[in-house]
């Protein structure tokens, strides 16, 4: 993705909140990936398909359909034969529908966003013959559709994708252990949520997730409001998950609300870079052609390792709004 | 404007409320929901004083309906001027006015003018006065005709100059009787007033000295109410100073005093007093004082010794702030002097004679020094001691010169004693009587003679009619003269022997009278002089012969003295000094001395001398506690509720119901009220035009 090219993007964006009022997602995410072209690419996993790559030795627990008798008979032992995979980008979104995302200053909510984000990017890696999956989950797993790419498949995922938030919290432990037991293959892993709530055992399931060579990209979407705290008149403030009320007054908050925040940020980030997990926080005021540009771009420097860190760490800060 | 309900203008202070509320930060209410409050702290609630106020016009209306609303409530309407209802009578008020001595306690006469004058100010023309003042007795200063006599203009001028010429008297107070007599001289003409249009408009002190106990029983007359204005003195302590009479058997021999109580009523602060004698008011103490110790609520008694300078005649106390009562009058005891005459042949030393028994009865006594002197017949009796002796007692034969002496001593008005010792005295008794056919005759019973009947109806015998005295049994006679009673005419039998002979006669001759005791007392004749009953039987003589009986040791403030008690007998030109030294003629016919109306030191003078007596405060003014008005209620006392409520409650009610009728003419509250729900829709709909600027100025537009 060139230069030329995204300030041509630039100018054709649409406002979001144009964007949210259209009803059906699917459109949404049809109007924001018009104009990005179908690619293919070339899968580097290993599946099992009809070019063989290598031998493998037997290990119980594996498919004996896989065995090479033809080996076995010479050397009498055990192999099994491993193709390469003719399957595409296997893309598993996993979508925060907790009551934290229900909140919204812009006329949308955290959640319409998200999952606007989310069919976008399923919509667009599904035109490019990916397979994309989907979990949604708030303090339990809501929805899972594994990954396919099949007919329909997408518009089950749209479904699932419309229900409101209804979840009281954030637990990010459940949906990280279930893609680590359910995806077996290496795939790309977009986790979608604001993150606001405690991240102590957030770097220890991530960390399972990456041991698992899985490629994830944490997105954090955060409110504008969320962002700056720019109340003005003091009110009491009432907790959307929680139903806790205060009595807030933002002139005297918000220096305090803006440092713990960005101590959270902060901490979220350094879990992330540790793990060479990429990173991202979105203002729900930010254009999602550009939050699909800056996608691409990422999944193209993941692809030059030696490069990674330092753009994805400039990347990342010019998505923050 | 007027209103007739002006307490709900207490409302008025309501106003406040929306100036505090205005001031005052209100703690939001407005609810703002975010999506996780992790990283927010509550703030302080604050409800800090604004430094100015705001939205002044919403201020003001809110003020102004608060304001309307509490004048409407007010009930307000304009004065004007309804004319009098045709028929219209005023009350009748008998305004009584205590004049006791407690009245003359520092401020209370005055408070009393003021009192009545205030009265005065709030009467209607129609209503009618009249004044009494009462200490002992009422005094009718202004009656109700004299009222209504008095041109209209002048009435009130008249009652208040009447009143100025008054003045707290000596006397005691008798609240009971004045008030009975007040109701009653209201009775007599209240057939024609309506019932509650009378009362009695009390203005005392009310102290508990007032006396009441003659209301108890009392029907008062329907509709009459008695209104108090109780007067209350600046200083509630008083203490007071009290003669107390000497027992007529102290010992003679003992130094003559005088004993003093000191009375201090309870809630006094002063416990320390001095008594003692002075020379008068505020010229100190003559001698020593005693200092006595009072407790608030208690009395102690003192003795005070008479002085030896027989010009003190005046006790006073110190230490105490209310001082009318602190000055008592006393004399020192005088005994009365009085002579009986002996005519006789026996000596006064012969134990066996009557002499000897007669000199021995007759002892003196503190109030009374009997001098017996005895003469034997023949002997000369000056003039002046028969004239200076009350009793003769004759017991032998006189002459008959000394006879016509004695005979002319008992036309005067003395008494004389015979006690016959023998038939010769006869001729005597004869003669003195002046009777011919007496005869007497010696008798020696059998064994002996007892009395047998006694009239005890008479004064000589009264003091023993008690059945424990009544026993003559014991005196036996051993002998006596026998005369017929029938005989001597006009002769009352006092005394019989059990025989049926007469034993004591009396024969009232002129002015006075003979007695006749058939027996002597001597042991020779008859036990008599032995008996307890002799000396009691020679004092009733004594006493029943017309001798002054001895003075009380003081009299009260009002009371009547009979003149009996002062003169041996009714003199003319007779006058009794005054206290404050006028001289007041007492007349032939006058029996009773009534003008004790200033405490002090009476003299009576007649042309046997100078008596002189005691006239004090009675003690029971000196309780100048207060006394409840419930007191006089459970006597019965219609009582108005509250003093002046019925003085005003008839102008009162007219006015109420005057002011009441020219609101509902008016009916100014309901222009109030419209008033008030206009300014109301105004505040409400400036009130939300402010609401809705100001929630779209503090819309959030974060990001």
């Amino acid at each position: 993705m060139t230069g030329s090219n995204l300030s041509g993007l630039k100018s054709s964006l649409i406002d979001p909140k144009t964007l949210m009022s259209i009803r059906n997602l699917e459109l949404r995410a049809r109007v924001v990936v018009e104009g990005f072209w179908n690619g293919i690419h070339r899968s580097p996993y290993h599946g099992f398909s009809a070019e063989f790559t290598e031998y493998r030795q037997y290990t119980p627990d594996d498919d004996p359909r896989y065995l090479d008798w033809k080996v076995f008979a010479r050397s009498d032992r055990f192999f099994v034969k491993k193709f390469e995979d003719e399957t595409n980008l296997r893309c598993y979104l996993l979508s925060d529908q907790s009551r934290s995302m229900s909140y919204g200053s812009l006329g949308y909510t955290k959640a319409q966003y998200a999952s606007t984000l989310a069919a976008t990017l399923a919509y667009f890696l599904y035109l490019q013959g990916d397979a994309v999956g989907l979990l949604t989950f708030d303090e339990q797993i809501r929805e899972y559709l594994p990954a396919r790419h099949r007919t329909g498949h997408l518009r089950h995922l749209m479904l699932a994708l419309e229900k409101p938030a209804s979840g009281q919290a954030t637990d990010l432990e459940a949906p990280l252990k279930h893609i680590v037991q359910a995806v077996r293959k290496r795939g790309l892993i977009v986790l979608l949520s604001d993150f606001l709530s405690p991240l102590e055992r957030f770097e220890q399931n991530l960390s399972a997730l990456a041991a698992c060579r899985h490629e994830v990209l944490v997105v954090q979407v955060l409110d504008p409001a969320e962002l700056t705290f720019e109340f003005k008149q003091p009110a009491m403030f009432q907790d959307v998950e929680s139903g806790r009320i205060f009595f807030i007054d933002p002139g005297a908050a918000r220096k305090e609300y803006l440092r713990k925040l960005e101590a959270h940020q902060a901490s979220l980030r350094a879990s992330c870079l540790r793990l060479g997990v990429s990173w991202q926080t979105l203002s729900t005021a930010r254009p999602l052609e550009l939050v699909l540009f800056d996608f691409l771009r990422q999944r193209m420097q993941r692809r030059n390792p030696v490069q990674r860190f330092s753009r994805q760490h400039r990347a990342q800060t010019a998505a923050v709004v | 404007m007027s209103f007739l309900a002006p307490l709900f203008l207490l409302g008025v202070a309501a106003v406040g409320l929306p100036i505090v509320f205005h001031l005052i930060r209100r703690t939001t209410r407005e609810r703002k929901v975010f999506s996780s409050l992790m990283f927010l702290l509550p703030s302080p609630p604050r409800l800090t004083q604004r430094s100015r106020l705001e939205h002044l016009l919403l201020l003001l209306l809110r003020c102004a309906a608060i304001g309307l609303l509490t004048l409407g409530f007010a009930r307000p309407f304009l004065k004007q001027t309804l004319a009098p209802p045709p028929g219209a009578r005023g009350q009748r008020v008998l305004l009584l006015v205590d004049t006791s001595a407690s009245m003359r306690r520092a401020n209370l006469w005055s408070d009393a003018r003021s009192k009545v004058d205030s009265i005065l100010r709030t009467a209607s023309l129609e209503d009618q006065f009249a004044l009494f003042t009462f200490d002992r007795q009422i005094h009718p200063l202004l009656t109700f005709e004299q009222w209504s006599a008095a041109p209209v203009g002048e009435r009130a001028a008249l009652l208040a100059r009447k009143l100025r010429d008054a003045s707290p008297g000596w006397a005691s107070t008798e609240l009971g009787s004045a008030l009975i007599q007040a109701a009653e001289m209201l009775g007599e003409k209240n057939g024609k007033m309506p019932a509650g249009q009378e009362r009695i408009e009390l203005i005392t002190d009310l102290q508990e000295g007032s006396h009441l106990a003659q209301l108890q029983g009392y029907e008062w007359p329907k509709g009459l109410h008695v209104s108090t204005d109780v007067l209350t003195p600046r200083n509630n302590g008083n203490a007071s100073v009290q003669l107390v009479a000497d027992s007529e058997d102290a010992d003679l021999k003992t130094p003559a005093s005088v004993r003093v109580r000191v009375s201090n009523v309870a809630g006094d602060k002063r416990e320390q007093f001095k008594v003692g004698w002075t020379r008068g008011a505020g010229e100190g103490f003559a001698v020593k004082p005693v200092e006595m110790y009072v407790p608030a609520g208690q009395s102690r008694i003192a003795a005070l010794p008479v002085p030896p300078d027989n010009s003190l005649n005046r006790i006073i106390l110190e230490g105490d702030d209310e001082d009318f009562d602190n000055l008592v009058f006393a004399i020192p005891p005088e005994p009365l002097r009085l002579h009986v005459l002996y005519l006789g042949s026996d000596l006064e030393t012969d134990p066996k004679g009557a002499f000897y028994f007669l000199s021995r009865a007759l002892q003196q006594t503190r109030h009374e020094a009997v001098h017996v002197s005895g003469h034997r017949p023949g002997e000369r009796i000056a003039p002046a001691e028969q004239q200076d002796a009350c009793l003769f007692v004759v017991t032998a034969a006189l002459s008959p010169e000394e006879v016509v002496t004695l005979r002319a001593q008992v036309l005067a008005g003395k008494t004389v004693l015979v006690v016959p010792n023998s038939v010769e005295v006869q001729p005597t008794l004869n003669a003195l009587l002046q009777l011919e056919g007496l005869k007497l005759e010696q008798v020696r019973p059998q064994n002996y003679a007892m009395l047998g009947e006694i009239d005890f109806q008479h004064p000589i015998f009264a003091s023993f009619a008690d059945p424990r005295f009544s026993d003559f049994t014991k005196i036996h006679f051993w002998q006596y003269v026998r005369l017929d009673s029938a005989a001597i005419p006009r002769a009352r039998v006092l005394a019989k022997f059990d025989n049926g002979d007469p034993a004591l006669l009396e024969v009232p001759t002129g002015a006075g009278r003979v007695l006749i005791l058939t027996s002597g007392w001597q042991p020779q004749s008859s036990q008599l002089a032995l008996s307890s009953k002799f000396v009691p039987l020679l004092y009733s003589i004594l006493e029943s012969s017309g001798i002054p009986s001895p003075l009380p040791a003081q009299y009260r403030v009002g009371d009547v003295v009979p003149l009996a008690s002062l003169a041996l007998a009714a003199q003319p030109n007779m006058t009794v000094k005054l206290p404050d030294d006028s001289q007041r003629p007492m007349g032939s016919g006058d029996t009773n001395f009534s003008q004790t109306d200033l405490p002090g030191i009476y003299t009576l003078t007649t042309s046997q001398g100078t008596r002189k007596f005691v006239v004090n405060l009675d003690a029971s003014e000196s309780r100048t506690a207060p006394l409840a008005l419930d007191e006089l209620e459970r006597l019965g006392v219609p009582l108005a509720r509250t003093a002046g409520e019925v003085r005003g409650s008839e102008t009162e009610r007219k006015a109420r119901l005057q002011n009441s009728e020219l609101e509902n003419r008016q009916k100014l509250w309901r222009w109030f009220i419209v008033g008030t729900l206009l300014v109301l829709l105004s505040e409400t709909w400036l009130a939300g035009r402010a609401a809705r600027r100001a929630v779209q100025v503090l819309q959030p537009a974060p990001g």
